[in-house]
């Protein structure tokens, strides 16, 4: 079963009074455990097949499967319920909440699935210890760097064990020694939790922590 | 209770901001308190005023409350004795005294003046009435007096030149179409602080103004009662027992507290609009604001699974956070200066048509400062949501990439 699968997706987008080709019968699959990068250059396509496959935007057509489950024609309801069980996601800004702890922000994911406070407290103490944020989970996201903002987003991505991660540069802010420390996480992580990943990147170090690596030109698959 | 902490947190998170909307609301809340509290000491004090100078439940014959009379006493109320002696005897009367209502001229043999009197029961008349009758000289007539005695106006003293002890008389059509006159002895002058009533007012017992007008009838019997609330149904009691008679409550005849009231629930209520408006605004504004900052969060929640409900759940608590913070600093501005007003003695001046200022008093009401609060703090969630409900709703990519 495929964590993600992604059949003849089409996107696109008005521009006056034609229309722009975002994505062009996109076919990608990614299995459990795999990390895959998603490479490309400016205007590519990476962002839209992103939220494509995190389901935060709508293909015109095309079959979309996430951890084996057909999602179209599903309500917005419907799709926010798959989101909040079996996607998670890490943002170039890191995009904490910025009232909530490092530790709260992991537990956030936790509290939309009603997961028991018992249960929530350890399983995030759990991941932000694996992350190496074990002493700074009180603190709030201002009183951490960025490498460790990045870290608190993945262990907040994959605390509740996701079928997929999408990543959106996670890389892009950070400096290159912590890039890789991130990189290295997130590929390890993933691949503990059996989750699958979809990174997008222009960061060669990520690209070569991958599995596989997509090019995307022009909203094609190269 | 983790989102309750969670909006708190987002409540403080701009400390000037949310401190200034919760600041104008608790400004609008005791802005609404406090001028509701005046109103209800108003209407209270007009209430007691109103039932202590009519009594809380008015018997006349028929047609006496309905028209005009021909002669004195045509709509009399005859039997008076037993009737008081019967309604004496319901639940919660505290006294039934016989008024006579009757006009004439007075004078002090060299000038008259038209007067407008009561014949009243010697001395418990006084007593029921409290504190709206002052007296400036002398004291309530007595029983038993060789002579008749009156209490009269101050105004109307000016214009007679009299003082305690003086004598006049007083010139009434009986009841046969006759002109009668009666010497009388001024026992007291008053004040009830209407100078149009003050400068007209004679006072005396009930009996001498029955041998004036040649008739055993009074005009009405006034029930007074412990309680004012008991008024609707000890009415109710007396309309079964005597049907024979009219019965009419105070309000029924208070027509100025009944004005005054219609007015300031006016008054007031636009006040209180105004007020709740401004609330409305200042909190709109506030979680406008929170929520086009928080434009991008509320996308990465969204995208993390955030049903846009609760995105909306928790902007609606962040606003009733500080609605609700904003109520209780006004409901305590609002106690605070109930309690000091209680002890300053401020005067309110006279009011057009009188001559006497009245005390300014905030009465405290516990429905008034729940429903006050219930309505501000129904105003602050749907001020939070309509400031949030369009932004939750927002695709997530635009959310995302909001700057």
């Amino acid at each position: 079963m495929s964590s993600l699968k992604m059949k003849s997706i089409r996107k696109t987008y008005p521009s006056g009074s034609s229309a722009v080709y975002a994505l062009k019968d996109v076919d990608l699959e990614v299995r459990p455990g795999e990390m895959v990068a998603l490479t490309g250059p400016s205007g590519s396509g990476k962002s839209t097949l992103l939220n494509v496959c995190g389901l935060v935007d709508t293909p015109d057509s095309g079959r979309r499967e996430i951890a084996g489950q057909p999602v179209d024609g599903f309500s917005a309801a419907q799709l926010t319920e798959l989101r909040r069980r079996h996607i998670g996601f890490v943002f170039q800004s890191f995009n904490l909440v910025p009232v909530m702890t490092a530790y709260e922000n992991v537990e956030y994911a936790l509290l939309l699935l009603g997961v028991p406070l018992k249960e929530r407290r350890s399983k995030v103490w759990e991941v932000l210890d694996r992350v190496g944020l074990a002493e700074q989970g009180l603190r709030l996201p201002d009183a951490l760097s960025g490498g460790q903002r990045q870290r608190v987003a993945i262990a907040r991505a994959l605390v509740k064990s996701p079928a997929l991660v999408i990543a959106d540069e996670p890389t892009g802010n950070l400096d290159s020694a912590t890039a890789s420390q991130v990189v290295q996480l997130l590929g390890e992580l993933t691949r503990e939790r059996g989750a699958a990943a979809l990174v997008a990147t222009h960061d060669e170090r990520m690209t070569h922590s991958c599995d596989r690596v997509v090019r995307l030109v022009d909203g094609e698959i190269q | 209770m983790r989102w309750l902490i969670f909006s708190l947190k987002n409540a403080i998170r701009n400390k000037r901001r949310s401190l200034t909307a919760l600041a104008i609301t608790a400004v609008g809340t005791a802005a609404v308190l406090i001028s509701g509290g005046f109103a209800l000491f108003t209407y209270q004090s007009l209430r007691e005023v109103s039932a202590r100078d009519t009594g809380h439940v008015v018997l006349g014959a028929r047609g006496y409350f309905g028209g005009d009379e021909d002669v004195p006493m045509q709509h009399g109320l005859a039997g008076s004795p037993e009737l008081a002696e019967r309604l004496q005897a319901l639940p919660g009367v505290r006294a039934v005294l016989p008024r006579i209502q009757f006009s004439g001229l007075i004078s002090n043999g060299d000038k008259s003046a038209v007067f407008i009197g009561a014949g009243v029961p010697p001395q418990a008349d006084f007593r029921v009435r409290g504190p709206q009758m002052r007296f400036t000289e002398g004291e309530p007539f007595g029983a038993g007096a060789t002579a008749p005695e009156v209490v009269i106006g101050t105004d109307l003293a000016r214009l007679m030149k009299a003082k305690v002890g003086s004598g006049l008389t007083l010139l009434a059509t009986t009841t046969e179409g006759n002109l009668n006159a009666v010497d009388v002895t001024v026992r007291g002058i008053v004040t009830v602080g209407v100078p149009e009533i003050d400068k007209r007012l004679v006072m005396t017992d009930v009996a001498a103004v029955q041998r004036l007008l040649l008739t055993d009838k009074v005009s009405t019997l006034s029930v007074y009662l412990k309680e004012t609330a008991a008024t609707d149904d000890t009415a109710a009691l007396v309309h079964k027992a005597m049907p024979q008679l009219e019965v009419r409550t105070w309000l029924d005849l208070a027509a100025f507290y009944q004005a005054v009231r219609d007015l300031y629930n006016r008054i007031f209520g636009v006040l209180g609009a105004i007020m709740i408006v401004i609330v409305l605004f200042a909190l709109s504004n506030t979680m406008g604001m929170a929520v086009a900052e928080r434009t991008r969060e509320i996308g990465t929640l969204r995208a993390i699974g955030t049903h846009p409900r609760e995105v909306v759940r928790n902007f609606v608590l962040e606003g009733v956070a500080i609605g609700a913070g904003g109520v209780l600093a006004g409901m305590a501005i609002a106690a605070a200066a109930t309690v000091l007003l209680a002890f300053a003695g401020i005067q309110m001046p006279p009011p057009p048509g009188r001559s006497t200022g009245y005390p300014l008093l905030v009465n405290f009401s516990a429905a008034l400062y729940a429903a006050t609060g219930a309505a501000v703090v129904t105003i602050a969630a749907l001020a939070s949501w309509f400031a949030s409900a369009k932004a939750a709703r927002k695709p997530i990519t635009e959310a995302l990439s909001h700057v």
